[in-house]
Parts: structure tokens; C-alpha cells; sequence
């Protein structure tokens, strides 16, 4: 049995914002869940199973979402089940889904990525004490500082490249309804001016804490063309997915551009029938939590050479008018609902290639790229998406 | 060979993780919560006609949202209980208690709380208890001191 093929054929995302003090965290998925049903013509009952991925338990003091979550979703009586892999989770817990539709094991597969950052305080959950991991002495932001110093330092890039891609990011998130921060007075000379955090970064380079939830409804070939031929929107068909890990601590590892990253973009670009990646992708959503990964990891997947990701950025071919735009909607850097937060890269490159991302749609958009990563840079997701069935 | 496979050598180390959570509850716990500091006790009607206390959010059967709060009695009766006879330290009540689940008048299902009584052998399933609430409500299920068997 050859594997089915398999398309997005509805997305749901909440308003993503500091707090939803409104909604338990049962109504948060349901508003995102009941939204992608509603954007693929189903209803709950369509659904065969349920993946959920989530932030790590200690973020939300929450262990075990599965039971708590089934009814809330009307889903009581179906397969759900949970995916774990720290900030790269919204896209692994993706892939988990697709496959289970690929496999031919089910026909259609809702998928559920959130977070309320609101409920405790991510920064300091990923500061435990040594001897238990290493220190991470003020969270993400102190973990990937150096890593970034360290790429400046190799690439010689101008000191000013993560106030471009910042200043590009949030200008994009005014063109998103959904994303968290709008900030419409933001210039070069506010990000440049704004706190310095964990040099080289500044508050205005980092992703902010959101609450949010995104979805999407997965279907094989025929489900999907159903779906499509009574919504009126075209399937995302997936050309492509891949996961790769490696460990957060192994001496010798190359922390500024991870082997993991390059192994998982070489994969999901073999199945893809990628060659040229700035040549073939039209779009591409990244998880960029902090601003310098733009260049970082433009040179990671293999968007340009090594040193020279950096160019992309400051010749503009990753604004949303350029050759490559980067995070049309905003990223990372204006939303992170982390448990989420890559969940919506595949689910906004999912909007720009069924044409519905709305002021930041790029016109005329076949392949999009969807990247997360997540924990010390070590867990990988990335897929491709198509126009065009495979 | 020394060291590794000998356990007592082995790193054991302190962890202390203290880390609080603040999480939302939206529209129907919310109102529940908030209904206890007024001294209401707020049930919900479900698909089936049944009035929830304390109330859910989604319909079990249907997986509907449910939004018709009704208020419920502040006395009910015992359907199931347990005996403690020797609380330990942080448990709500230090005298010996029962934790019972307490049907109100006009719900339909049954709350866990805290019974006081004397002794077990005045606790006993279809016995009529009624709230005592706390002085200081705050909109937590504590708003609720214990329940206190009716004398019939």
C-alpha cells in the first residue's frame, strides 16, 4: 500500500495576546479547534482522532491534558493523544498528525498547539539548578546569547542585522489580525534604543509571552478534495516532513548552526524535490524567538551559505516584498504561545498556500517552507507545502 | 572497578522546585467560584435536563458548550462519604471530618467536600447536610468551611 497523501485543509487560530482571562484552557483550544473545523466545511464528529502538543508540563502546571482536554473539544471516545518536544513541539505534533493520516490509519486528524504563557512564567521554568541541567542562568534569552554572539563573530555581519529583522517582523504582525504585539510606531531607532537583555539582544530582538492556541484539520486525498470542493479553498498538500534530534549537551556540537537543522532541512528538501531552496520556496515561516536566528537559520536550512545568511536580511529578500519573505506574519518575535508557536509556522505557511493569509498573503504563493526548532536548539520540524497535489 | 556501579557513590542532590501558576477559568468555573463569595452555589443545566453542580464547562454527551447556570440549595444529602480519622498536616480540617460527596437540593450530581461530625457513626449515606460557609471568601472551593449534618 502506497502511504496516502495528505493536505491542511483548515486552520483556526485564537487572537493571540498577554492574557485571555476570558476562556479556560479547555474554551482556548476549542475557540482554535472549532475555528479549523469551521475553515475545512466539518464538524467534530468528521474527525477521527486528535494530536495535541503543549508547552512542557512545567510552564502550565499541567500534566496530563489528554483526559482533561476530551470533552472541552467534544472529542470524548476518539484517539488523543499528546506530542512532546519543547518549543519545536507545534511542529512535531503537526507532523505526528500527518502521518497518522499518511499511514492510511486515519482520514481526517485535528491537530491542537497552545499555551498560556499567562499561567506561570516560562522564563524561570527553564532555570533549574545545576548539577540537574546546565545552567540556563536567565532563561532562553541567556542560553542563546552567546550562540548568537558567536555567529556574529563567524559571519562579520553588521551589528545592526537584528534590529532589521525585528523591525521587519513587527511591521509584518500589523498586516496579522491574530498576532500578539501591534505595534504601529515601532522604528529602527526604538528597536536599536530599546533594553539590552542578554547582549547582543534587545527587548524589542525578543519574542514576547502570549497566550494562544492555533489548529488544523489534516485529511487524505479524498477527504481533503471533499473538504475543498465545499469550502471553496484550495488543500495545502504536504510535499514533505521531517524531525530531527540531536543532544542538548554533546561536546563538540555546533550550537550556532546545529547538524540536527541541516539534516532535517536536507531530508524534507529530498522529498520535496528541492534543489534550490531560494530559487523553489516561495514563503517561508521560521521560529524565529530571538532576531538574530533569522540569518542564522536562512544559513542553517540552506537558504545561503555559510556567513552570508545575514545579506538576505539586509538586501530585503526576506521582506515580505522580496524574493524570500520570512515570517509575513510576524513570527515568533510578535506571538509565542511557545507551546503553539510552531504549530502556527506550519499553519501560516498552511494560510499563504491556500491564499488566505489576508493583508500578509504574498501574491501568487506554490511551496512554503513551515520551520520550527525548539529546546537547546536540538529538536527540528520543518515541512513543505504545495499548491500542488503530489 | 571502583565508582560507578557502587550506588552509594552516585550524585544525589537537593532539588527544590517552587513555581506558582496562575490559571484562568473561564466563563462557568468563574461564575461558580465567584457565586461562593455572595454564598450562592451555582449548578448548570446540561443537554440532558441534569443540572451539574459544580458546573462544567462542555456538555458531556453533545460536547457543546453549556451556558444555563442555575442556582442550587445550600443544604443536600450524603451519597458516598469516607472516614478520616487522623487528618495529617495541610489537610482542610484537623479534627477527625468525613469527606463526603454532597448532593445540593436541586442538583443532580454529587461535589466532594469536607463533613464535620463528632464521629463516624453520625455519618451516614442519605444524611442532610448543610454549608457552613468561611468568614473570608475569596472565590476558591474553601469559600465553602466544610459541610454540617442537619439535625432531623
Amino acid at each position: 500500500m502506497s502511504p496516502d497523501r495528505v493536505a491542511v485543509v483548515g486552520v483556526g487560530q485564537t487572537k493571540y495576546s498577554a492574557i485571555r482571562g476570558d476562556v479556560s484552557m479547555p474554551g482556548l483550544l476549542r475557540e482554535a479547534a472549532y475555528r479549523a473545523l469551521a475553515d475545512a466545511h466539518m464538524t467534530m464528529n468528521d474527525i477521527d482522532a486528535v494530536v495535541v502538543g503543549k508547552a512542557p508540563d512545567f510552564f502550565e502546571g499541567m500534566m496530563m491534558p489528554e483526559p482533561y482536554l476530551a470533552e472541552a473539544l467534544g472529542a470524548v471516545g476518539k484517539p488523543l493523544l499528546r506530542v512532546h518536544t519543547a518549543g519545536s513541539v507545534g511542529g512535531s505534533t503537526a507532523i505526528v498528525a500527518a502521518s497518522h493520516v499518511e499511514s492510511g490509519v486515519h482520514e481526517r486528524v485535528l491537530t491542537i498547539g497552545w499555551e498560556q504563557q499567562s499561567v506561570s512564567e516560562a522564563m524561570w521554568a527553564l532555570s533549574f539548578p545545576i548539577p540537574f541541567q546546565q545552567q540556563l542562568v536567565a532563561g532562553a534569552g541567556g542560553y542563546f546569547a552567546p550562540f548568537i554572539r558567536e555567529y556574529m563573530r563567524r559571519s562579520d555581519a553588521p551589528e545592526d542585522i537584528g534590529i532589521l529583522v525585528a523591525l521587519k517582523d513587527r511591521l509584518n504582525a500589523l498586516k496579522n489580525p491574530y498576532a500578539h504585539l501591534h505595534e504601529p510606531d515601532i522604528t529602527y531607532d526604538s528597536v536599536k534604543d530599546s533594553m539590552m537583555l542578554w547582549e547582543p539582544i534587545r527587548y524589542s530582538e525578543t519574542c514576547p509571552s502570549s497566550d494562544g492556541a492555533i489548529a488544523m484539520v489534516l485529511a487524505n486525498s479524498e477527504a481533503a478534495e471533499a473538504s475543498s470542493a465545499s469550502s471553496g479553498v484550495p488543500p495545502a498538500w504536504i510535499h514533505g516532513t521531517s524531525m530531527r534530534s540531536e543532544p542538548a549537551t554533546a561536546s563538540g556540537r555546533d550550537q550556532v548552526s546545529p547538524q540536527a537543522g541541516k539534516d532535517c532541512a536536507a531530508d524534507v528538501f529530498s522529498q520535496a524535490g528541492i534543489t534550490k531552496p531560494l530559487e523553489q520556496i516561495d514563503v517561508v515561516e521560521m521560529y524565529v524567538p530571538f532576531s538574530w536566528y533569522e540569518p542564522m537559520w536562512l544559513e542553517n536550512i540552506g537558504f545561503a551559505e555559510e556567513g552570508s545568511g545575514w545579506k538576505l536580511t539586509e538586501n530585503g529578500t526576506t521582506e515580505m516584498t522580496g524574493a524570500l519573505p520570512v515570517n509575513c506574519s510576524g513570527g515568533v518575535l510578535s506571538t509565542n504561545p511557545i507551546g503553539a508557536s510552531g504549530m502556527i509556522r506550519f499553519g501560516e505557511a498552511a494560510l499563504q498556500v491556500r491564499g488566505q493569509a489576508g493583508d500578509h498573503q504574498v501574491d501568487g504563493v506554490k511551496t512554503a517552507l513551515g520551520q520550527a526548532y525548539g529546546g537547546a536548539a536540538q529538536f527540528f520540524a520543518m515541512w513543505v507545502l504545495r499548491t500542488e497535489k503530489p | 572497578m571502583a565508582g560507578a556501579n557502587n550506588s552509594q557513590d552516585l550524585l544525589r542532590a537537593p532539588l527544590t522546585i517552587e513555581f506558582g501558576f496562575s490559571r484562568t477559568t473561564g466563563p462557568v468555573i468563574g461564575a461558580f467560584l465567584t457565586g461562593l463569595v455572595e454564598q450562592r452555589v451555582l449548578g448548570i443545566k446540561d443537554s440532558t435536563g441534569r443540572i451539574v453542580c459544580p458546573p462544567v464547562e462542555y456538555d458531556s454527551v453533545t460536547g457543546e458548550p453549556i451556558t444555563e447556570m442555575v442556582e442550587v440549595g445550600t443544604e443536600g444529602i450524603i451519597t458516598s462519604w469516607s472516614w478520616v480519622n487522623t487528618p495529617r498536616e495541610g489537610q482542610p480540617v484537623q479534627d477527625p471530618h468525613a469527606l463526603a460527596l454532597i448532593r445540593l437540593d436541586g442538583a443532580d450530581t454529587a461535589m466532594m467536600h469536607v463533613v464535620a461530625a463528632d464521629s463516624d457513626e453520625e455519618v451516614a449515606t442519605g444524611a442532610r447536610v448543610r454549608i457552613r460557609w468561611s468568614a473570608e471568601r475569596t472565590g476558591q472551593i474553601t469559600d465553602i468551611e466544610c459541610f454540617e449534618l442537619v439535625e432531623e
